[in-house]
């Protein structure tokens, strides 16, 4: 569902990334784990059509990202932890507005969102304007807006930044509940126990460079740790981006 | 590009700004109400202080006041000026006791009665308007009392006062009804209608725009199946009607705000206080025509500033940042409306229709007066679509390059 092979980009003399290559199945959780600033964004917004790579290939839902954008438009879903939502508009009228760029007709949308209001718990969010929402909330109807179209594949990209642990747990058996929907899902954090809790193989990304990719449990097989914290610091040692820092 | 996704990307704008408290406000309310209040509230109110100023009485410090002569004396009284003895009338003046003082010689009965000259001394403070209209009041007594003093003398001398005249100028104003009514500051109904363009069509462009980026909504939107045309085009109209419907409001505002304000005082004001109103444009009258005109030429003012601010908005990473590039846009306008007030100084020519905006400006202020020509008509709406056209691609080339939209 998911090739990507060698991307490269830079911003100005800054490189962002470089020869980031992985490939991700349906029904999978594929988690991007690095820091911030190391290259999980900028990757992710390569494969959302908003940035274009200097080189390499990517292919999301079996749409070449460059050449064929709107149609890998149409197969995704992103939720950015940074992401808002229009304060003056109610819960409904941002979903019913996406609806309509997704192409979608009056009856779809309002199927769609009603079914959504029960998975995700919107109670009354739908009728009142965003701008009193809870992060929460707000959080919830960004993952709405995402998979109101009920796209193949979706990424969250920081999800779960500023939630606080209720909001939090709702989102992670969210991204379960669409992994075993059969949806491509990329998981990209920070934080390593999410990783933990969620993925079937994950990548590793610092500096730009993916550093490794493999399940969790290969990955603390071939670090020799015992947590993906440990392992994560073995694998950026061992991957000689850190000497510096060392030095 | 597709018109179901343009409209849906303006229905949204649109809602978003008319629930907008704020932008109710400014882009309709205010530009309804403050162009009658100053247009018209203004020269009324100075015309209704003219006229009291000329009906009320007005005290004025004599010097000699024995002196002053009879005849003098009716003239004051009949232009309800109440002179009183004073030793040191530039001083009262100064001391603001009077707002007009006026030196008689000690010995001006003999002095006329002689058929000698007689140097009268007029105090007021210049530059002040109440003492301007009443030393008026005072030029205008004495004045008329020179000139029975004149006709007096010449006819003790056998001469008709004529004589004075060998020759007379006759000065007939040959303007048009419309130049006439639109009065010498009717440049600032253009001014008005552009400032409110602007200031109407910049909340909804920097929200649309800016406050996107600043909210975390527009990488939402953009990664929709969406064209960054469509989403530049619905943005473009939704800011282009805010814009022209806070214009379209300044028109009404004037529009009807003259006819009813005009018929409801104007019988109220009469000599120097209705010269004021004219001179205001508070007599002017909107033909049909004029309303298209302005009209057509309101909404291509609209269109060329709705498609710069966006693409000017859209480098800003925040609502605050925007404002700051909004704000010298202002000067697009101002400046070329204060040239306007010495448009009749300056040859000009056709050319300068080929100028975005000051062509505008120029063609709004000719509609006021009736006086549009053909080929500044044209040049004005053709240059004006040519800047909306690469204006337009500006915005959009902002909404493809990712170093603006990601800076956040």
């Amino acid at each position: 569902m998911i090739e990507v092979a060698n991307l490269t980009k830079s911003f100005g003399s800054v490189r962002a990334i470089s020869g980031i290559s992985f490939s991700v199945a349906a029904g999978e959780i594929f988690g991007l784990l690095g820091p911030n600033g190391a290259g999980k964004t900028t990757t992710l917004r390569i494969l959302a059509t908003l940035l274009r790579a200097d080189s390499g290939t990517a292919s999301v839902a079996g749409y070449e990202v460059k050449s064929q954008a709107e149609a890998v438009r149409r197969s995704i879903g992103v939720v950015n932890g940074g992401m808002g939502l229009y304060d003056r508009l109610t819960g409904r009228e941002i979903l019913n507005y996406f609806g309509r760029l997704y192409g979608m007709s009056n009856g779809p949308i309002n199927a769609r969102i009603d079914e959504l209001a029960e998975v995700l718990e919107l109670g009354n969010a739908l009728t009142r304007q965003a701008g009193g929402f809870s992060t929460g909330m707000k959080q919830k109807i960004v993952i709405a807006r995402a998979v109101l179209h009920d796209p193949p594949v979706i990424f969250f990209d920081e999800a779960t930044s500023g939630l606080d642990v209720m909001a939090r747990r709702a989102v992670l058996d969210l991204v379960r509940r669409f992994a075993r929907d059969g949806k491509v899902v990329v998981y990209s954090t920070h934080v390593m126990s999410e990783v933990e809790q969620l993925c079937d193989r994950l990548a590793i990304i610092f500096r730009g460079e993916l550093v490794v990719r493999d399940t969790l449990a290969g990955l603390l097989s071939s670090t020799g740790k015992a947590s993906l914290e440990e392992a994560f610091f073995a694998t950026v040692r061992k991957s000689g981006l850190v000497q510096e820092e060392a030095a | 590009m597709r018109w179901r996704i343009i409209s849906q990307v303006a229905g949204k704008e649109i809602l978003s700004t008319l629930r907008d408290r704020r932008a109710i406000v400014s882009n309709l309310l205010l530009p309804l109400l403050l162009l009658p209040l100053i247009m018209l509230g203004l020269p009324l109110a100075l015309g209704g202080l003219f006229n009291r100023e000329q009906a009320s009485e007005t005290p004025v410090a004599v010097q000699n006041l024995s002196e002053l002569p009879p005849e003098l004396a009716e003239l004051f009284e009949a232009a309800n000026i109440a002179p009183f003895a004073s030793d040191e009338p530039e001083e009262v003046v100064r001391s603001e006791s009077a707002s007009v003082g006026l030196r008689v010689p000690g010995d001006m009965a003999n002095s006329v009665g002689a058929g000698e000259q007689v140097d009268l001394v007029l105090f007021s403070k210049q530059g002040n308007l109440a003492a301007e209209v009443a030393a008026s009041k005072v030029r205008g007594a004495v004045d008329a009392y020179r000139q029975d003093l004149v006709a007096e003398r010449l006819g003790a001398a056998g001469l008709d006062p004529s004589v004075l005249e060998p020759v007379t100028l006759r000065a007939v104003d040959a303007s048009s009804t419309a130049e006439r009514s639109s009065g010498q500051l009717s440049w600032i109904i253009p001014f008005f209608i552009a400032v409110w363009t602007l200031v109407g069509g910049q909340m909804t462009a920097i929200d649309a725009t800016a406050g996107e980026k600043e909210r975390g909504t527009l990488e939402s939107l953009l990664v929709a199946p969406v064209r960054r045309s469509e989403v530049v085009m619905g943005k473009f109209l939704a800011t282009m009607l805010f814009g022209l419907s806070a214009a379209v409001m300044a028109i009404i505002g004037y529009v009807a705000g003259g006819a009813l304000l005009g018929s409801l005082v104007s019988s109220r004001l009469g000599g120097e206080g209705g010269e004021v109103v004219a001179m205001m444009g508070g007599s002017l009258q909107v033909t049909l025509t004029s309303v298209i005109l302005l009209l057509t030429s309101t909404l291509l003012l609209a269109a060329t500033l709705a498609a710069l601010l966006l693409g000017v908005t859209m480098f800003a990473r925040s609502f605050k940042e925007a404002q700051s590039y909004v704000a010298p846009l202002s000067f697009l306008l101002i400046i070329p409306v204060l040239a306007l007030q010495f448009k009749d100084l300056l040859d000009l020519g056709l050319g300068i229709y080929l100028v975005p905006v000051v062509n505008v400006l120029l063609l709004m202020d000719d509609t006021v007066k009736g006086a549009v020509d053909g080929a500044a008509l044209a040049l004005t709406w053709s240059s004006l679509v040519i800047a909306i056209v690469l204006l337009l691609a500006f915005a959009l080339r902002s909404f493809a390059r990712e170093n603006v939209i990601f800076r956040t």
